[in-house]
């Protein structure tokens, strides 16, 4: 780890200016900054955290009914606060790494980061979530770009995420045998106006929605519906933990699964 | 018998330090002034170092000292680590590449020592380091284990290490011949890396004339004896100590290169330096394990009895002989090589192979977990082959109760065993009369069950002599032991062994080990010695200072009748009030000017060796659409002779069932075709966790052994020797059905999809 200032600013308004500061970088729970940082790949000359602005903290309902999530709350909160309200949602977080990891890690950190094999992302863009940011609101299906890639500006921070909740819901995760990440994982959403397919771990763009599955889910919402189907093999990674084919089969089973368990 | 004493289950009287924070590990205990060492390493598997520029960063902030290969020269000190060779088989030399210290005209493994950076602090230290020029005329990594390849020694043209054999090869090819029934197997037992939960570390301190190391080692003499010698100086200008070890497993007892530059560059700088392993840096750096490919050939008569046995394997050496590298598929992988089974006829050959990685070396078992791995799922191939069960065919060629004791085909003497009566009390616990209907009930399910046997045998190595010394303090007992506790547990059992003999509360006794300045001689941990042979000195010890004070007594007393009561821990004579505490016994003898009844010591030889045996049963399910693979049980029966602590061996029972688990289900080592290790962090390493893990029913079934006092049976190793096969065989039982005949480790769930799907082509065609 190289040195660098440390900022800990009390509300958004601060950290968005402390953020404008030469290579500043933003500081969620650290669990994937920090590991990048010992390993010296990545050296902010500032780390705002944003561990210390009430505002981004915490779990609510809103008026139309929506789960709000603080863009700065960790897994752990998300998994005890969320249970009530949406579930499936606090099943993912509680299945987030081990408890140091959702002690930490916050969903604000997760979304920015955009790794191909975690697990908010199947849930934001399986709930058509709406990403809240100190500038703007984004639709969960314009939001994440690709591997690693996320439609936030350099500075642009995540205050909250707002879940529309599901009529059926489930998520499947298959872990990766060594570090428990979603080698794929499918989040299935039923919503009065539609199903939602949402497919985490398996492609190297990243999370994505799998529209075959969802067009034949909308008209039989049955684990049979997708039994013809067979998921786009090209675009998987292919990696020591399993090969594109492998990949592909476990989409369609764990779409077969979570649609059973939904 | 008193709740404190041998055989009970005490608990660990160590784990209270352990779990408060109050251990002692090397990196707690470095002096806080000490300079901080980093260590550059090569980044790509092999290359000529055409150039290699520290200047720039001997000018950095903060620096001290960097050491290269020409810097150990021009200090006269020889580049070259000490390791242990063995003779090929035609009795002539293998070649003896050096094993450099720091990398000395080529780099042949990534994460290769290229130079040794000493400054203030640690982030000063590697900043340097970024300043380090290194270039490489690269070139290509030799990975496959097989003669042959990109060379990377002169010396060994065909990369070949040695060529070890033992046996009758004529004879085993005439018996195999003429044998009613012939089946051959081959499996590969995959590389691991070791892990231990604490990573190497070590620090040098200069102690006026003297220097001290401390490093989280097996044991501390011959890394004493290595480094006085390189150094150049007597021994007894070298003090080493093992503080607590967060685990060693077999790659902590060799001595490394950052052992002896430490060392080094205390001595240069007259001041105190240290040094820490990363986790990556470990698994790049530290000695790994296993990795060997073995075919394995049975001849059987009419009645399926073994008549010839034969092994020929290629053992992965990585770029360098390390400490025992060239032993430990060769001479210790022999010891029981044909396992528990009564065959005379055999030949075995084993060649070591360099390829551009990490060296190998001893990883818990060192040889005989891999030699029982290739038995026992030869054994359990053949069995299927041959249309028979896998427990009857074992039973048929047992080395019967009678038969004790045994000369083993190469040489190994079993004093004692009764593998039916251990086998039949598996089948029993295992219940494998219910297995059929589990197997229905999963298949009901789309799961495919399968049952796997493992009857392993494991031979006690390492010094068979050891030293102990007793000394009376005013409080209790200080025991000094030439073992060295990893973390198994060694102070509770050595303080139920004293407590047994002297009476003495086990809070009173304190084990000091680990110390090279208190300690003359030991023999450290390893190969599952420690309490057979320290015990036994302790033993000796013990009854000598006994003896000596009771005589003492009676002199001093005038009572000739005086006895020691060692439940009670005192002295009476009969018929009187006199009684006397050892500690006041102790006191007495003292004042009297007799200190050398006070303490004592004695070194004890094993008569011979024991031969700890027993059966792991597992049953597993998999799941046909994933290709993941649970343990559902798993059952141990295991003959440990008598039990010094059951409750301390069951847990070294589970800790080597687990790390076989490992082994066999999520250890993956996985390099490029650069020479890349690709699973250099626990993010693509997968290590065993507790719900990988079935609870572990475990039994034992005794005969004591005869060739020590004690009746023990070493058990530090034998739950990895056992596991990988039982783990390996119930794959193998799942997938037989289906026309797989080839399984090999780890049953990583993308591993046994491809197998799954390799099956339907089968089926297909
Ligand atoms: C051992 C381990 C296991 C894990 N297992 C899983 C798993 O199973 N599933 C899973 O989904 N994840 C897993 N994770 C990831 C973890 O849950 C975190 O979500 C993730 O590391 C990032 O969150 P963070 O808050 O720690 O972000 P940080 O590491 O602090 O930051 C990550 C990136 O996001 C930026 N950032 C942080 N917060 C914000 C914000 N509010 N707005 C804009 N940018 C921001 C940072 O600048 C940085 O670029 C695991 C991590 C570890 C270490």
């Amino acid at each position: 780890m190289y040195s660098f200032e440390f900022a800990k600013p009390k509300t958004i308004d601060e950290a968005v200016a402390a953020l404008a500061g030469e290579e500043a970088q933003a500081l969620g729970g650290g669990q994937t900054l920090l590991p990048t940082m010992k390993q010296r790949l990545a050296a902010p000359a500032t780390l705002v955290s944003l561990n210390s602005i009430p505002e981004m903290i915490g779990v609510c309902v809103n008026d139309a009914g929506h789960v709000c999530i603080g863009g700065a709350t960790p897994h752990a909160v998300v998994a005890r606060e969320a249970a009530a309200h949406y579930p499936a949602l606090a099943a993912l977080a509680g299945h987030i790494g081990d408890p140091a990891v959702r002690n930490r890690g916050t969903i604000g950190g997760s979304l920015a980061n955009n790794d191909p094999s975690a697990c908010y992302p199947a849930a934001a863009l399986g709930s058509g979530a709406v990403i809240k940011t100190n500038t703007r609101d984004i639709a969960a299906d314009d939001y994440f770009l690709g591997m690693f890639e996320t439609a936030l500006n350099e500075g642009e921070i995540i205050t909250e995420v707002r879940f529309p909740v599901p009529q059926k819901v489930n998520y499947q995760k298959f872990v990766q045998p060594a570090s428990r990440f979603a080698l794929v994982g499918v989040f299935v959403a039923k919503y009065a106006d539609g199903v939602r397919v949402a497919v985490t771990g398996a492609s190297s763009d990243g999370v994505f929605r799998w529209a075959e599955a969802e067009a034949a889910l909308n008209a039989d919402f049955s684990k049979a519906a997708i039994d013809a189907l067979s998921p786009p093999e090209g675009t998987m990674i292919s990696d020591l933990h399993g090969t594109d084919a492998y990949r592909a089969h476990l989409v369609k089973v764990m779409t077969g699964r979570a649609v059973a368990a939904a | 018998m008193s709740k404190f004493g041998t055989s009970q289950p005490v608990t660990r009287l160590e784990d209270t330090r352990f779990l408060t924070g109050k251990g002692r590990y090397v990196d707690d205990i470095a002096p806080a002034h000490a300079l901080h060492a980093f260590v550059f390493r090569s980044t790509a598997a092999h290359g000529v170092i055409t150039a290699l520029d520290v200047s720039e960063a001997r000018e950095a902030p903060g620096v001290h000292l960097i050491l290269t290969a020409a810097d150990l020269a021009e200090a006269g000190l020889k580049n070259a680590m000490k390791y242990s060779p063995v003779k090929n088989g035609d009795g002539s030399r293998p070649p003896l590449p050096a094993r450099p210290i720091l990398a000395e005209g080529r780099v042949r493994f990534v994460g290769e020592p290229v130079a040794f950076v000493v400054a203030e602090t640690l982030a000063e230290a590697k900043d340097a380091a970024e300043l380090i020029v290194l270039e490489l005329d690269d070139r290509p990594a030799k990975l496959d284990i097989a003669p042959g390849g990109e060379v990377l020694h002169e010396v060994a043209p065909d990369n070949v290490a040695y060529d070890f054999a033992m046996g009758d090869a004529a004879a085993t090819e005439a018996a195999l011949a003429g044998a009613a029934h012939v089946v051959t197997h081959t499996s590969h037992d995959n590389r691991v890396i070791v892990n231990s939960m604490e990573p190497r570390g070590c620090y040098a301190e200069p102690e006026g004339e003297r220097i001290h190391l401390a490093v989280n080692g097996q044991g501390v003499w011959g890394t004493k004896g290595e480094l006085a010698k390189w150094l150049g100086w007597p021994e007894d200008r070298v003090r080493v100590t093992n503080p607590d070890v967060g685990g060693g497993f077999g790659m902590k007892g060799m001595n490394y290169p950052e052992n002896l530059l430490v060392a080094q560059a205390a001595r240069m700088l007259g001041h105190p330096v240290r040094w820490m392993g990363e986790r990556t840096e470990s698994m790049l750096s530290d000695n790994g394990g296993r990795d060997l490919i073995v075919t394995t050939t049975l001849g059987f008569d009419a009645e399926l009895r073994l008549v010839a046995f034969r092994t020929d394997s290629l053992s992965n050496m990585g770029a360098y002989p390390s400490n025992f590298g060239m032993n430990i598929q060769s001479s210790l992988y022999s010891k029981v090589l044909t396992g528990t089974y009564d065959v005379q006829t055999y030949h075995f050959r084993n060649r070591g192979i360099y390829t551009s990685t990490t060296q190998i070396d001893a990883y818990r078992g060192a040889g005989r977990p891999e030699a029982i791995y290739a038995l026992e799922r030869a054994m359990d191939f053949a069995a299927r082959e041959l249309g028979v069960d896998p427990l009857e065919l074992r039973r048929r060629n047992f080395i019967a109760r009678a038969q004790f004791p045994y000369r083993s085909a190469t040489g190994e003497l079993y004093d004692v065993g009764d593998f039916h009566r251990v086998l039949a009390r598996a089948e029993a616990c295992a219940d494998l009369a219910g297995f059929a209907e589990r197997r229905a009930a999963s298949e009901a399910e789309g799961k495919l069950r399968g049952l796997g046997l493992c009857y392993y045998i494991e031979s006690i190595l390492g010094d068979p002599s050891e030293t102990a010394t007793i000394e009376i303090t005013q409080t209790g007992a200080k025991v000094y032991v030439g073992t060295q506790s990893n973390g198994q547990g060694h102070e509770t059992v050595y303080a139920q062994l004293l407590h047994d003999q002297t009476g003495l509360p086990l809070d009173s006794i304190e084990i000091v080990q680990g110390d090279s300045d208190l300690i003359a001689h030991g023999g450290g941990t390893g190969g599952s010695r420690s309490v057979t042979v320290q015990g036994m000195a302790m033993r000796a010890t013990a009854e000598t200072l006994i003896t000596g004070l009771t005589a003492f007594l009676a002199e001093d007393m005038d009572r000739a009748d005086i006895a020691f009561d060692a439940e009670e821990g005192v002295f009476r004579a009969p018929g009187s009030n006199v009684v006397v505490t050892l500690i006041e016994a102790a006191g007495r003898a003292r004042a009297a000017g007799r200190g050398d009844l006070v303490q004592v010591t004695e070194t004890q030889t094993l008569p011979g060796r024991s031969y700890p045996n027993g059966c792991h049963i597992t049953e597993l399910e998999i799941d046909r659409d994933t290709g993941v693979v649970r343990i559902d049980r798993y059952t141990v029966v295991d003959d440990f002779g008598n039990l010094m602590n059951p409750r301390l061996a069951e847990g070294q029972v589970h800790g080597g069932v687990v790390q076989g688990i490992g082994q066999a289900l999520t250890e993956h080592v996985v390099f490029d075709a650069e020479g890349q290790l690709l699973t250099a962090t626990f993010m693509d390493y997968g290590m065993p966790r507790a719900d990988d893990t079935p609870f572990i029913a475990f039994y034992t079934e005794a005969v004591p052994s005869t060739a020590n006092p004690l009746g023990m049976k070493g058990c530090g190793e034998a739950g990895t020797v056992g596991a990988l096969a039982a783990v390996a065989n119930a794959v193998q039982d799942a997938l037989w059905p289906l026309g797989l005949r080839q399984v090999d480790m780890p049953f990583t769930p993308a591993r046994v999809w491809e197998m799954l799907q390799h099956a339907e082509r089968i089926a297909a065609e």
